[in-house]
């Protein structure tokens, strides 16, 4: 009994995900301003404890029981991507809650050329500083824009870190031994996206669509160590929620998408290169890892190969979760559509030189 | 304040609950070997610290401020944008709730790593690996040779000198079942986490009834040479002399 109202449990907030959203906008108008301040600040903090104790009595309950194997393959999945990811993520709130704390926003004005059609390039370049995976640019980027450099800047950087670093660069060319022109086709074409997503932000962005923390957050704090760990609390259970989102998303993919109907796709020229593309989106794959999936992905042309690897870092579902968290959905789905389908003609481009 | 968004001393517990979570599968146990590659290891524990460390400090916090009856202002998240994920004064963001369920998933779930039911849904892969071209190195003189079932898949598909042939080896996997009767042995491989794995079969001719599905064996065997080879996706086989059980080993990925 206890361990079906544990499936429940997982299944409803499996589809409850996709209203959760709708859900706060309405909660977010605070028509309970009104309840007392002392009884709410206790009331969510009890929830979680009896919570907690009445799941460790359900441990004991539950010990021994095995699920069927598709939501062993689920969960497993699921806890990989959240646990994989996890460090990333804390390291780039860290490193954004640092920014906050410690970095005076001048330094950082001065840092960027004012016009941004060269401050796109530098910023993108700049990605190969950040050795991670896509889950620590989203903060950081998030910050960037709170202290007061220019969006498409910072924008360009949120694409080209994950692609272009050299850890991830370092595992294309163990993927692809005896590929060299592999990798650097994964450097151009990345490159090439971020900054033409940069300067179509500077041309066509529209500042109503960003939500960044700047008005979210008028006033950026005194600095210092309370402010470091208010952040850092603030940032990492926000990005943490939405990251679960994702991890949910793409573990479903990957155990619903058969990997069969991937070699019966993969023969079609030019659909390849689509199928690929969108194949990176759905499954979340940790872009220090892609590469070797790629590998894997044989029977596709190196230009479809390539253009899992540049589209993975920058749109996949964990990732347009994390996006639509920090900077709003309005902002979401437009720049991860965007940048898609100048992912795609970058590939399509770059693999046909290069490739 | 927001109904429904977890205050400090929740947001603490929340913090050190994630972070007693990841401690559980990386410090205390190896289970997080089901899960991602071993080289994270020392990254979880960090994480799983640094969590810890700052929900225990939240929670010396939220505790002084129960004491003084005030509430937090050092951050003020001030909102009237109305478009969701808002935050107001000593409120932590309502999506933090969803940390919950990876932790439910780790203390409850347990789930096991991925085996039978992935494999069974993959093709095996074998990318030609660079020593294809250059030569394979020599095979560990032993007999019989313990090998990676990856390794077994690379050189039977690839390595034309044939280093295999007439040697006897020992494999280690799973078993998953074939098509049209017989059964494989199988490893999975991942690069980073589950999300990325990928399997490798070897088709095991003889050696007696097929184990049951999902079941670590280690088979000891000689190469087939008429199976296919020089294809990614080609099985090779192996005449089975001794299918022995197992049990799983501490990394069940390769």
């Amino acid at each position: 009994m206890a361990r079906e109202s544990v499936i429940e449990a997982v299944q409803t907030d499996q589809t409850d995900q996709t209203d959760l959203t709708a859900r706060t906008e309405s909660a977010a108008t605070g028509v309970r301003a009104g309840r007392s301040r002392f009884g709410s600040n206790f009331g969510s903090l009890e929830l979680l404890v009896v919570g907690m104790v009445v799941l460790l009595v359900t441990r004991q309950l539950v010990a021994g029981w095995v699920g069927p194997p598709w939501l062993e393959a689920w969960a497993a999945v699921f806890v990989a991507i959240c646990v994989q990811a996890l460090p990333f993520l804390l390291f780039g709130v860290v490193l954004s809650a640092c920014i906050a704390a410690f970095v005076p926003t001048s330094l950082l004005e001065r840092a960027l050329p004012r016009n941004p059609v060269l401050a796109v390039p530098i910023a993108g370049v700049a990605g190969v500083v950040l050795p991670g995976c896509e889950c620590a640019s989203v903060p950081v980027a998030d910050r960037l824009i709170a202290r007061g450099v220019a969006p498409a800047a910072a924008l360009a950087f949120l694409l080209s870190s994950p692609a272009i670093n050299p850890v991830v660069l370092v595992a294309t060319s163990v993927a692809f031994r005896g590929q060299p022109e592999m990798v650097l086709a994964r450097l151009v074409a990345s490159l090439a996206t971020a900054v033409v997503m940069g300067l179509l932000w500077a041309r066509f962005g529209r500042p109503e669509w960003l939500r960044p923390r700047s008005r979210r957050e008028p006033s950026a704090g005194t600095g210092g160590w309370a402010s470091f760990r208010a952040t850092l609390e603030h940032d990492f259970l926000h990005a943490g929620g939405f990251l679960v989102i994702g991890g949910m998303t793409a573990a479903t993919l990957n155990v619903a998408v058969p990997r069969g109907l991937l070699s019966s796709l993969a023969g079609l020229p030019g659909i390849s290169v689509l199928m690929l593309g969108l194949l990176a989106v759905l499954l979340a794959v940790c872009s220090e890892a892609d590469a070797f999936v790629a590998a894997g992905l044989s029977g596709f042309s190196p230009t479809a190969r390539l253009a899992f690897m540049v589209v993975g870092p920058m749109v996949d579902v964990k990732l347009i979760a994390l996006q639509a968290g920090t900077f709003g959905r309005a902002f979401a789905w437009r720049f991860s559509g965007a940048t898609f389908v100048v992912a795609l003609l970058s590939s399509g481009l770059v693999g046909w030189w290069l490739l | 304040m927001r109904r429904g968004s977890p205050n400090s001393g929740a947001r603490a517990v929340l913090q050190i609950l994630l972070g007693a979570a990841v401690l559980h599968i990386s410090l205390f146990s190896e289970m997080y070997l089901r899960y991602v590659r071993q080289a994270l290891r020392p990254y979880l524990v960090a994480s799983g610290v640094l969590l810890v460390l700052v929900g225990l400090v939240g929670a010396v916090v939220a505790v002084r401020e129960a004491l003084h009856g005030r509430v937090e202002h050092p951050e003020q998240y001030e909102h009237g944008d109305g478009d969701g994920h808002g935050h107001s004064h000593g409120s932590g963001p309502r999506i933090a709730w969803l940390l919950v369920l990876p932790v439910l998933a780790i203390f409850l779930l347990a789930p096991g790593a991925l085996g039978a039911y992935t494999a069974q849904r993959s093709d095996s892969t074998t990318v030609k690996p660079a020593a294809a071209n250059t030569g394979f190195a020599p095979l560990p003189t032993t007999d019989p040779a313990p090998l990676r079932l990856a390794d077994f898949d690379a050189r039977a598909v690839w390595d034309s000198s044939g280093s295999l042939k007439g040697r006897r080896v020992r494999l280690t996997g799973f078993a998953t079942s074939k098509d049209g009767g017989g059964w494989y042995l199988t490893r999975l491989t991942i690069t980073c986490c589950a999300a990325d794995a990928r399997s490798s079969k070897v088709e095991i001719r003889g050696g007696g009834a097929p184990p049951p599905q999902g079941s670590w064996v280690e088979v000891t065997g000689v190469w087939q040479s008429d199976s296919e080879a020089g294809r990614d996706n080609a099985i090779p086989s192996l005449a089975a002399e001794r299918v022995s059980a197992t049990s799983e080993p501490d990394n069940p990925y390769e």
